[in-house]
């Protein structure tokens, strides 16, 4: 049974639902991580989950025990967040030691417990200071590690890395994943940035208008996206709306106005039926060359835009059935206007719903 | 603009100050230590001596004291309460807290005596319902200066608080909840250690305050005297300029070390960072 079980949730604010009949159950010692724009109710998840908003309807279980009415304050929960929120009036110790004192764990396991952590934390030396005379990341470790210290049975994070430069960020993600892993912590995860959860997460949820589109592990998601929502999230910038589908020798043919199409079967996440096929900028060719080359989906068009990228060149081509955009590494690369043609691997291209 | 030149700014004020604050203070304390032309301290001495002198001190300290502690129990919650609002139930409320300082003194003073008389609102409503079966004397004794004053200053404390409360990060109480505190505990290791410098200055703002204050003590103290009054009686009623001006000192003094105390305390607590 799932650690953690949220059953028909339904959140509102001023009768506008943020999330209804929501439904996300969590494996004991997983990270998961929502992602999503800003609105898809991440968010409101994680604080839902934390106690800070009440439920308008449905349960959330907890280990078994319903914990839909429990107040924050009795839920055993760490939460780390955006803005760590340290007391700017106690020093690192302090900070730390707030939710042990608070669970009235003598002064010197105190002592004990608060040290390791902050070794844990790579802060050891620094508990004298007070959160003013830190720098971003160390602010960071100093709320992960208050929000450890207690034995949480749960680990939440709200966008932990968003206030930090991009260098700091990478190796706090690297660091938020040690000590999750060292310690088994069962870990929700807050944010907008998809490297950064696909980077630490053992499952990704990816959320959109306050529900889950698809709950997977990371490699699952990035190769076989099963809404355009998330292909277009995660970079799949070409689309095809097929007419009509059918199933021959473990391939599957698909056309539309004309041409016919060829898509190699994979383990796919879209629903059985689905007609429209995602791909990658990066998969697709661009050639000159008229032969036939096996396993690969040939359509006609012209270069209308070529920009320089650095290692590669980007083209938008136009065809019958709409522009595309391929990235593609190029000694002499072709101009504006030329003719060419598309190729499409059957295996790159991804049905989707 | 050259930096210098900025200085020239400030030299209205200066100037002003100077000349009808800075000098006349200067002369009225030189002038106590100055009794028909040779050096002496013998008005310090004869006030300091003086039982009835003393009293009127010690009476006067302790109206402002408890002045100052019941406005930072009543506006403390209040406070907090309004910091929490969106910006226009704060703006509708903050008005109305600020509605005592904007009437004028005697007319506040003499409701208040209406309310607190032998016969007045309080009395006669506490003698209809048997509460009591003799009216209570409030009214020309510490206690009706001291609720004058409360009303008086209360906005004071309630203004300098919700304007450090509004600073406090609410995401800091609800850390602290997750961390295992209740509502109330949260509010006491967060909110109040985080609001004590809006505590010492609204404290030393009510303190002096009521120290200084004439009207409120003249109407509804009676015959009670506190310092203000009783300056107000030496100099215009006894004509006597010289006790008068050493009253004036001592009030001088007193409110320097009270200022002076209170930001002791405000660096010894003051949240670090």
């Amino acid at each position: 049974m799932a650690l953690l079980a949220l059953e028909n949730v339904s959140v509102a604010y001023d009768n506008q639902y943020i999330l209804q009949n929501f439904n996300l159950n969590i494996e004991k010692g997983q990270l998961i991580s929502l992602l999503g724009p800003s609105g898809c109710g991440k968010t409101t998840t994680l604080r839902l989950i934390a106690g800070f908003l009440e439920a308008k309807d449905g349960r959330f279980l907890f280990d078994g025990k319903d914990y839909t009415r429990v107040p924050v304050n009795k839920r055993n929960f760490g939460f780390v967040f955006q803005s760590y929120a340290l007391f700017p009036h106690l020093s690192v110790f302090d900070n730390v030691a707030f939710g042990l004192r608070l669970r009235k764990v003598n002064e010197a396991e105190v002592k004990q417990r608060v040290l390791r952590i902050l070794e844990v934390v790579s802060l050891g030396g620094f508990e004298k200071r007070f959160p003013k005379e830190l720098s971003g990341g160390q602010r960071q470790r100093v709320a992960i590690a208050r929000a450890l210290v207690i034995s949480p049975d749960l680990l939440l994070f709200d966008e932990p890395l968003s206030n930090l430069d991009a260098n700091l960020r990478i190796n706090m993600r690297v660091e938020i994943r040690r000590i999750q892993q060292e310690l088994g912590i069962t870990t929700v995860y807050v944010s907008h940035d998809q490297e950064e959860c696909f980077s630490i997460s053992d499952q990704v949820a990816i959320m959109n208008k306050g529900i889950i589109e698809q709950l997977d592990d990371p490699a699952t998601i990035f190769k076989y996206p099963k809404t355009e929502f998330i292909a277009r999230f995660i970079g799949f910038t070409n689309f095809i709306d097929f007419a009509e589908r059918s199933e021959t020798n473990g391939e599957i043919g698909l056309r539309v106005g004309g041409h016919e199409f060829v898509a190699a079967k994979n383990p796919g996440t879209a629903s059985p039926m689905s007609k429209k096929c995602a791909m990658r900028p990066d998969d697709l060719l661009v050639t000159t060359e008229e032969a036939d080359q096996a396993g690969m989906n040939r359509l006609h068009g012209s270069v209308k835009v070529s920009t320089f990228l650095g290692r590669s060149y980007q083209y938008v081509v136009e065809t019958e059935l709409g522009d595309f955009t391929v990235n593609q590494e190029m000694e002499t690369p072709y101009r504006s206007g030329q003719k060419v043609n598309l190729l499409f691997p059957k295996d790159k291209m991804v049905l989707v719903d | 603009m050259r930096k210098k030149g900025l200085y020239l700014l400030l030299l209205p004020g200066v100037l002003f100050l100077t000349l009808f604050m800075v000098i006349p203070i200067a002369m009225t304390i030189a002038s106590t230590f100055f009794h028909e032309g040779s050096f002496t301290l013998q008005g310090y001495m004869q006030f300091l001596t003086d039982k009835y002198f003393v009293k009127i001190l010690l009476t006067t300290l302790q109206v402002s004291l408890v002045t100052t502690i019941a406005c930072i129990v009543l506006g403390f919650p209040a406070a907090y309460y309004i910091s929490k609002l969106g910006p226009r139930k704060k703006g509708i409320l903050l008005a109305l807290a600020i509605f005592p300082l904007l009437t004028s003194s005697v007319v506040r003073s003499f409701s208040w005596m209406i309310i607190l008389g032998k016969k007045g609102l309080l009395n006669s409503s506490l003698l209809s319902i048997g509460l009591i079966d003799k009216p209570l004397e409030i009214l020309y004794t510490p206690t009706a200066m001291m609720i004058g004053l409360i009303h008086l200053f209360l906005p004071l404390i309630i203004i300098t608080l919700v304007g450090v409360m509004e600073n406090i990060d609410p995401d800091l109480i609800k850390a602290a909840e997750s961390l295992g505190a209740s509502k109330f505990t949260a509010f006491r290791q967060v909110i109040v250690p985080l609001s004590v410098p809006g505590l010492i200055i609204g404290s030393i703002l009510v303190f002096v305050g009521s120290l200084t204050a004439y009207t409120t003590p003249a109407l509804l103290g009676g015959k009670q005297r506190v310092i203000s009054t009783f300056l107000y009686q030496n100099a215009i009623t006894l004509n006597d300029w010289y006790m008068a001006s050493v009253i004036a000192t001592i009030m001088i003094v007193i409110t320097f070390v009270v200022i002076f105390f209170m930001n002791k305390l405000a660096t010894k607590l003051n949240p670090k960072g």
